[in-house]
């Protein structure tokens, strides 16, 4: 066999007394898909940044085709023809795509005038993409944004292709069309270093699969050596039974209605007409894909996003009219924000961080009392199952999965009655993953009502009592779970009837 | 190397500097430090409203002009209109604290950026305060109703916040920057509104969609500073005699050169008082350092630019490590 286009022996890297990585070794060859998988905390964020050329100084040895190589920064790592693609792109929003692909390319000024256009299509062509080359990057979807990047990558002369959890914040058909492109990259000869969470995907795409865990390899195998059930068994180190029991006796009370709930945002109408009950302890799933307004949906109720005039919003038998989300925290309204970083606060305490919605009861006459505020901070993370060495720490300093559930912790804290969850589990590994959905239920179980927008359709059958279904803005369907399934959900999410 | 110790080190090095060069021993006597302490007053008044805007994602650019305005109402409420001191002084910080809540509306309302903002700020209050003095000083040589003129006696509120106390070892005005100070430090760690503070400078979305109330948050912290810039120009009238509305002019650039100097990010979200002080008194020993010598202001100006970027530099790793 050839040489890998790519190869680390024995790398590792500690932070302080930290041991992140020790004894890795990993490599890509042309034409193969390499998955890389592991927990939070398993050290692919590490082994992501050393290939990156963001981590100089670690142990052990980098190979590109053969070559010993060092990445002193991520400029060296582009020009040695590894390119990664990170999960918040690296494009100019304010630019065109145009400029974008060519963006920091030394070329004569005038070139960039004349002659590109024909270029910069024939780029794009190269990823499956026919775009308005002047457009700005920021009126994109995300799904192309992600390809004009990779597009961008493979203009540099890029062989080896890292793609940080690409799919997690695209919908199921903008997925399937990466995977195509990820397809054609490889026949290309390519080497792709794929990270994810999902494990239908990771099967769909992998030619071989590293999983780490607690910063050292314990598999290395060809995919079909695998399947899920052990593949989780090495990420995790014991099976996490999932119960789809329903999340209890249903309450009868209705403690949400809406009537004919629009919102137009910038002269686009994102939310159109959508009616719907919430029952006390009730999860009512939503699904959609991009554009579908689900996430304007949770903001709307939340009031984030302004609602239009002739809505009917009624909570716990009040009219509900939420102007700020300080109005809505007032009744008893908690969100998850979709993007991380509009729901953690990467320098600050975990402490701080989880009060910080709910800080009336930690606090008398504005003057909080540190000690009432750590123990509530401690037993609500307690309760999470939270791995974090100490909750002073700032928050920036946890994993991904972890952070994700400092930002739901301080969403439990405040005892919400209504829960909006906006792809709660978006970037978390298994285990995490499964303390969410039990934390779910256990909030429904208590009485609140929740409602779940979710990208991931078994975490929607697992989790929902009911699943509304919205297409661009409109609820098309609205299902028990028993009535639904995967296959049902996707072809409701694009617009079947 | 610990946060603590980059902020510290910038002061250490002065320190230093301060011993080798210390002009015949001159470094060396209390009297020195003392006279230091007082100096910085006025503009450490200044930085710890600076650090409540900075720690909350914003800038101030108009405390040097709140402070001339301060300076003048105080001195015209006191000696032409006869006021009593705490009425007048009440009133003075209401005002600072008024202008404050304008450039905050005005933030927080529209999203105007602070720069912007206070930038209009400061050549509003600049030239209110130069209408207020009627464009010259004001003095305690006063027109009468009559028409005749004459020189009344300072009001002693003046000599009070100018005087020392302990015997001789600490001025007033230093004791009212320890206030100041304490109450910035109290804002910040112990009260919610410093958890929003805090939270709105590191991500305003964030801080919203966790139902925190980023308007008030906003207007408190503009508020917050107007206020204290109204408390260092009724100390900066004091020490001075009279109101100069020319007064304060470039100060809120060393405010802000204080609470950076401490290693309070001006990103916002991070940093606190106590960064502010150590800054505060390492550009205060500086400058003592400087004219102790007999430095020439071109050299001094040009030698304290030269040592913020030094500093800066240096504490650009935390900044970049804990990101």
């Amino acid at each position: 066999m050839s040489e890998p286009l790519l190869s680390l022996r024995s790398a590792g890297k500690s932070y302080g007394s930290t041991r992140a990585l020790s004894d890795v070794s990993f490599d890509v060859r042309a034409g193969e898909v390499h998955v890389l998988a592991g927990g939070n905390g398993a050290g692919k964020s590490t082994l992501i940044k050393i290939l990156a050329g963001a981590i100089g100084d670690f142990e052990g040895e980098l190979r590109v085709a053969g070559e010993p190589a060092r990445f002193r920064d991520p400029e060296a790592a582009t020009r040695a023809g590894v390119a990664t693609i990170h999960q918040e792109l690296s494009l100019v929003p304010s630019l065109s795509v145009l400029d974008n692909l060519f963006l920091g390319e030394r070329r004569p000024l005038l070139s960039l005038w004349g002659a590109p256009r024909a270029e910069a299509k024939r780029i794009l062509a190269r990823v499956g993409l026919e775009l308005e080359l002047d457009r700005r990057v920021e009126d994109l979807g995300l799904a192309e944004r992600q390809l004009v990047e990779i597009a961008r990558a493979l203009q540099r002369a890029a062989r080896v292709l890292v793609l940080d959890e690409p799919t997690s914040a695209l919908a199921e058909p903008e997925a399937e069309r990466l995977f195509e492109r990820i397809a054609e990259l490889r026949a290309a000869g390519k080497g792709v270093v794929f990270i994810s969470h999902r494990l239908d995907e990771i099967f769909r795409v992998a030619d071989r699969i590293t999983v780490l865990r607690d910063g050292r390899v314990v598999c290395s195998s060809a995919a079909a050596e695998l399947d899920p059930r052990s593949l989780i068994e090495h990420m995790v180190g014991e099976l996490e039974t999932e119960s789809g029991a329903s999340s209890g006796a249903l309450g009868t009370d209705v403690l949400l209605s809406l009537a004919r709930l629009r919102v137009t945002h910038a002269g686009r109408r994102m939310l159109d007409g959508v009616s719907l009950e919430l029952h006390a302890g009730e999860i009512l799933g939503v699904a959609g894909l991009q554009d579908s307004g689900a996430s304007e949906l949770l903001r709307a109720l939340f009031g984030a996003v302004p609602c239009d005039a002739g809505c009917e919003l009624v909570l716990h038998g009040r009219r509900y009219s939420p102007r700020t989300p300080v109005d809505a925290v007032a009744r008893g309204v908690s969100l998850l924000a979709r993007d991380r970083k509009d729901s953690v606060f990467p320098a600050r305490p975990v402490t701080e961080n989880v009060t910080l919605g709910s800080l009336r009861r930690v606090a008398r006459a504005g003057l909080v009392s540190l000690a009432t505020e750590a123990r509530l901070a401690a037993s609500v993370t307690r309760r999470m199952r939270l791995s974090a060495p100490a909750l002073s720490l700032p928050v920036g300093a946890l994993s991904g999965g972890n952070q994700q559930k400092v930002a739901l912790a301080r969403c439990l804290m405040s005892e919400p009655k209504l829960l909006l969850l906006d792809d709660p589990t978006r970037g978390v590994d298994v285990a995490a993953k499964a303390d969410v959905h039990h934390l779910v239920r256990d909030v429904a179980c208590s009485g609140a009502g929740v409602i779940l927008v979710s990208s991931d359709f078994d975490e929607l059958l697992a989790l929902a009592d009911r699943v509304l279904v919205l297409f661009r803005g409109r609820p098309i369907a609205c299902a028990r779970r028993e009535e639904l399934s995967r296959e049902r959900l996707l072809s409701l999410c694009m617009g079947a009837s | 190397m610990s946060r603590a110790a980059r902020t510290l080190l910038p002061l250490l090095v002065v320190f230093v500097i301060g011993c080798v060069f210390h002009q015949s021993g001159a470094f060396f006597e209390w009297s020195t430090h003392r006279a230091l302490l007082r100096e910085i007053s006025v503009l450490g008044i200044l930085a710890c409203g600076m650090t409540l805007v900075i720690v909350a994602g914003g800038i101030d650019l108009s405390v040097g002009s709140v402070l001339s305005v301060a300076a003048v109402s105080f001195a015209t409420l006191t000696m032409p209109k006869g006021w009593g001191a705490a009425s007048a002084i009440l009133v003075v910080i209401a005002a600072g604290a008024v202008m404050g809540l304008g450039s905050g509306a005005l933030i927080a309302r529209f999203r105007v950026q602070p720069f912007i903002v206070t930038l209009a700020m400061m050549v509003f209050a600049r030239g209110l305060a130069k209408w207020i003095a009627g464009g010259k000083k004001v003095t305690n040589y006063v027109t009468l109703p009559d028409g005749a003129s004459r020189t009344v006696d300072l009001p002693s509120v003046f000599g009070v916040i100018d005087s020392k106390v302990l015997g001789d070892n600490l001025s007033v005005v230093t004791l009212i920057f320890a206030a100041c100070a304490l109450l910035t430090w109290l804002v910040l760690a112990r009260l919610s509104a410093g958890r929003y503070l805090y939270a709105v400078g590191s991500s305003y979305e964030a801080a919203r969609l966790s139902g925190v109330p980023v308007g008030r948050t906003l207007l408190l912290a503009y508020a917050l500073s107007g206020a204290f810039a109204a408390v260092a120009g009724i100390c900066q009238a004091a020490q001075e005699t009279h109101g100069d509305p020319e007064t304060g002019t470039g100060y809120e650039l060393d405010a802000i050169a204080m609470v950076v100097l401490g290693g309070t990010s001006l990103a916002g979200g991070r940093g606190g008082v106590g960064l502010t002080l150590v800054g505060a008194l390492t550009l205060g020993m500086l400058q003592k350092i400087l004219s102790l010598n007999a430095f020439s202001t071109e050299a001094r100006l040009m030698l304290t630019g030269g040592i913020l970027i030094f500093a800066v530099l240096f504490q650009r790793p935390w900044q970049r490590g804990e990101a």
